[in-house]
């Protein structure tokens, strides 16, 4: 027969879902459970998080910093989040700035503040191997982090759309989608298409009181006299900052022209949450630590930046619970012990204890991941394949850290799917597979007896 | 000018008398003849406080003060609650040490009692002492060492003996250590003598696996089950009976007990160790301190105790990295295993490298435990945690100049005596001043082989 017409002799099958029978489309749980923003994966971007989880957390937050005006200049500028569990890592303290990000930048903190505040938030992730242990480096981050957010554009937009509708007044904007009309803003074409005047937009948007005794070459009035002028856009305040070479001038950048641009957008604060804050006392001298500390200082409380005059920017630091110690002495000889102890006790409003997480926790922990991928609306419990007994197994064998409750899920949930006839998780099931080296977590690690040592003896070249 | 050279000639006589005593004693003891106590810092909060004060209670005062600050004890790294007072069976067994180490400091010549009962620090005492303060905890460890060495060549034995009890890995003592939960049995499965002659029957089998590989030879075990049953019914915990059924809260003696007969059945019957079991404890421990032996009850992957020298006793070695730290009378050596030259660098980072990513398998996250690391580490190169810990420094110094082909990150997450939760007697890891727990390893930079 012809091989254009020849046929495989087995026949593709439609794959069916393993994890349909879980009342699931897929499973839930991350098999690697670190936060990586980046990924669209919601399993790990942090976009899956039970609020209730860390209410009491938040709700600290909430009250002593989000909630108090921006305009009283006693509201607190330097808080600290410390984790107060015995083990530092995976206890979701990255997934909980991401949602506190989250809650912040969705209504700018209108809702949350009831209209006191319009705040953004960024975040800085100090990198491990001591790359950001200058000052100069974590300025850079909190840079980078205001552009990777977005605000720049949003404030560019915010700008023009104030201006258009003072200039023409009868121009309607058309109900949209809040990112679609940001970029509509944000492009020449656009305005040529709609027939608004370029000149007039820009002349209005310069005169705001906020924008005055800027340098001239601030993007804002990058390409003022030049024949074919653009709107600046986001890679202009980047191209700027790049050009900016000494420390001192990115301070003034960042804490006196961006706060004073941020302001001509109507937002009347910014927060910065510091993620692994460890990761730059960690490689500091004594004298670095001292300088940095005073720095931070400067920027937030005393220095000459409109930011530290009007407490615009406020700082979060996520701390594990030996960081305290590290850095207590910088803090105290720099000042910044006075206005933001570190080492006062925990029930202080600037200071937020970081727990464990507790039995029910870890319930409504599953339970979020499970709701996010489940086929009915309505399933036989929450956490169902897992009944109650079974994730208090899971989290017990995981010492209540989230990340590895997750883990252990993924690799249960993983078993259960390949067993014929299961469709129920309990107690008993956990136990019986704890051993399995996947679900332990503790799979293929060396053990002593592959391990190779050296032989001493060899070694000398003894003859015995 | 006739008092002043009456003076020195008495000091010197009293010098010559000390020197005189030791050679006189130069037998060696019996290694089972050692005071009970694992601390050699001990002998430093002594020397301490007999060098401040005579009267003995002032002399407990001052040990049992500086005993609490400096942690020394049972609870070693586990926060202590320095508010509240020591209770009188703690007070007893402070003063119980105390004698201990006063009587080992005698025979050493750090101390001398008058006839008046009167403690007194000698010429060797007052040595060692400025040692102390000016040459640091390691320096002093070593010269107590020698004094130890001097006396009972003890160290020369129990090195000798672990080459001697397994020549398959050289010199590696395992003593294995499985609880029924991690033998697969629940405990509320246990409940009469049949299940506890179950978790016996399957412990033997998982012994014998044990020694087989880990000493090449498997030693037929099963006799011991009916040996240790015995024992546990001459002392009431269990009936006579296969289904009767124990009193559950007997449950934790009976597997201690358990635990013990195994311990002293690998010392005794497999390693052929002629001593007492505690003798053992007692020189292994002040070993580990001197970093000539190392234990380990911490080894990832492995339940139970691990022990294996750092060290060999020999005439002569062809190699630079063994420093030699006694010499016998017959003319060998106690060399050290030290890697201390700067060539060792590029092998001790592979190395922990190596175990990082195995370690991390398990761990599955960028930072791991670093002790859990150091075990792997130490173990692979048959190195001490003091040779450890300095490697390590010297590295980490490299990578902060950027002078390393892979980024090191140390970092400090709780400490074990910060949380009441755990409780682990671990020797802490310092780099640059500072205790650090967790380790993170980036590769990416230099392309290192994994």
């Amino acid at each position: 027969m012809n091989k254009l017409l020849k046929k495989p002799k087995l026949k593709i099958t439609k794959s069916h879902n393993r994890y349909g029978k879980f009342d699931l489309s897929e499973n839930p749980f991350p098999s690697e459970p670190t936060v990586n923003r980046e990924s669209s994966d919601p399993r790990i971007n942090g976009n899956i998080f039970e609020g209730k989880i860390r209410q009491k957390e938040y709700e600290k937050i909430r009250d002593n910093f989000l909630m108090i005006s921006q305009s009283d200049l006693n509201h607190y500028r330097l808080g600290y989040i410390i984790d107060s569990s015995y083990i530092g890592r995976g206890n979701g303290k990255s997934a909980f700035l991401g949602y506190l990000q989250h809650l912040i930048n969705s209504e700018f903190c209108l809702d949350i503040s009831k209209e006191k505040n319009k705040c953004f938030a960024v975040s800085i992730y100090p990198e491990p191997g001591g790359r950001t242990k200058s000052f100069q480096s974590f300025i850079d981050s909190i840079f980078f982090s205001i552009c990777n957010t977005g605000i720049i554009d949003i404030c560019l937009a915010t700008q023009r759309l104030e201006a258009i509708q003072n200039i023409y007044p009868n121009f309607e904007i058309k109900d949209k989608d809040n990112e679609l009309l940001i970029k509509e803003l944000n492009s020449d074409e656009w305005l040529k298409w709609e027939g608004l005047d370029f000149n007039k937009l820009r002349n209005y948007i310069l005169e705001s009181d906020y924008l005055q005794g800027f340098p001239s070459d601030f993007p804002l009035f990058k390409n003022r006299r030049m024949l074919f002028e653009n709107w600046p856009s986001l890679s202009d305040f980047k191209q700027y900052y790049f050009d900016l070479k000494k420390t001192t001038d990115k301070l003034t950048f960042i804490f006196t022209h961006l706060v004073n641009f941020f302001q001509s957008a109507n937002f009347n604060g910014g927060y910065i949450l510091v993620d692994d804050f460890e990761r730059i006392p960690d490689f500091q001298s004594t004298r670095q630590k001292k300088d940095f500390a005073l720095e931070l200082r400067s920027v937030l409380f005393d220095g000459f930046y409109e930011s530290a005059k009007l407490g615009f920017f406020n700082c979060i630091l996520v701390l594990h619970a030996g960081v305290p110690r590290l850095i207590a002495e910088a803090w105290l000889e720099s000042g910044l012990e006075q206005r933001s102890p570190i080492g006062s006790h925990s029930d202080t409003a600037h200071i937020i204890p970081f727990e464990k997480l507790t039995k029910e926790n870890a319930l409504l922990l599953l339970g979020c991941y499970l709701a996010k991928f489940r086929l009915k609306s309505q399933a036989e419990s929450v956490t169902y394949p897992f009944d109650e007994k079974s994730i208090l197994k899971i989290a017990e064998y995981s010492e209540f850290n989230a990340a590895k409750i997750l883990r252990m899920a993924y690799y249960i949930l993983e078993k259960a799917a390949s067993q014929e006839g299961l469709t129920k998780i309990d107690e008993k099931f956990i136990i019986e597979n704890r051993a399995d080296p996947m679900i332990s977590g503790r799979e293929s690690t060396s053990s002593i007896e592959d391990l190779d040592s050296i032989d001493l003896k060899k070694k000398a070249k003894i003859k015995e | 000018m006739i008092i002043k050279i009456f003076i020195i000639i008495s000091i010197r006589k009293t010098i010559f008398l000390e020197k005189l005593r030791m050679l006189e004693t130069k037998k060696i003891k019996s290694i089972t003849s050692v005071r009970k106590f694992y601390f050699l810092d001990y002998f430093y909060i002594l020397l301490l406080s007999v060098d401040r004060f005579w009267k003995m209670e002032e002399i407990f005062e001052s040990f049992k003060i500086l005993k609490q600050l400096y942690q020394l004890g049972e609870s070693k790294y586990k926060k202590l609650t320095s508010e509240s007072m020591p209770t009188k069976k703690q007070l007893d067994r402070y003063r119980y040490t105390l004698e201990q180490v006063i009587e080992e400091a005698k025979e050493y010549y750090l101390i001398s009692e008058e006839k008046n009962g009167k403690l007194e620090l000698t010429k060797s005492g007052i040595d060692l002492l400025k040692i102390a303060e000016t040459k640091g905890n390691r320096e002093f460890n070593l010269e107590i060492f020698r004094l130890m060495e001097n006396q009972y060549e003890a160290f020369k034995y129990i090195i000798n003996f672990a080459y001697e009890a397994n020549k398959h890995k050289p010199g590696l003592l395992i003593f294995p250590n499985y609880s029924p939960s991690q033998m697969g049995i629940a405990r509320k499965s246990i409940k009469c003598k049949d299940d506890i002659i179950q978790y016996l029957n399957s412990l033997v089998q998982r012994l014998e696996y044990d020694l087989e590989k880990f000493i090449g030879r498997r030693p037929n075990l099963v006799s011991h089950t009916n040996k240790i049953v015995n024992r546990l019914e001459n002392s009431e915990l269990l009936g006579k009976n296969k289904k009767d059924i124990f009193n559950p809260r007997d449950y934790n003696k009976i597997i201690k007990r358990i635990r013990d007969y195994w311990l002293a059945v690998f010392l005794k019957d497999i390693y052929h160790y002629e001593f007492s079991a505690s003798s053992f404890d007692f020189w292994i421990y002040r070993g580990k301190q001197i970093g000539i032996i190392q234990v380990s009850e911490f080894f990832p992957n492995f339940s139970g105790r691990i022990v294996y020298p750092t060290s060999i006793i020999s005439e002569k070695v062809n190699d630079p990295d063994f420093e030699s730290l006694y010499e016998y009378d017959n003319g060998q050596s106690l060399f050290v295993h030290s890697l201390m030259e700067h060539q060792n660098d590029e092998k001790f980072v592979d190395t922990l490298v190596k175990y990082y990513f195995d370690l991390r398998k398990s761990y599955r996250g960028y930072f791991i435990n670093l002790l859990a690391l150091r075990e792997l580490v130490c173990y692979s190169l048959k190195i001490s945690d003091y040779v450890f810990e300095k490697l390590l420094n010297e590295v980490y110094k490299l990578n902060i100049l950027g002078k390393l082909k892979i980024k090191i990150s140390l970092e400090v997450d709780r400490l074990p005596e910060e949380t009441k939760a755990i409780y682990l007697k671990r020797e802490p890891v310092i780099v640059d001043g500072q205790v650090r727990n967790i380790i993170g390893i980036d590769v990416t930079k230099g392309g290192r082989k994994r």
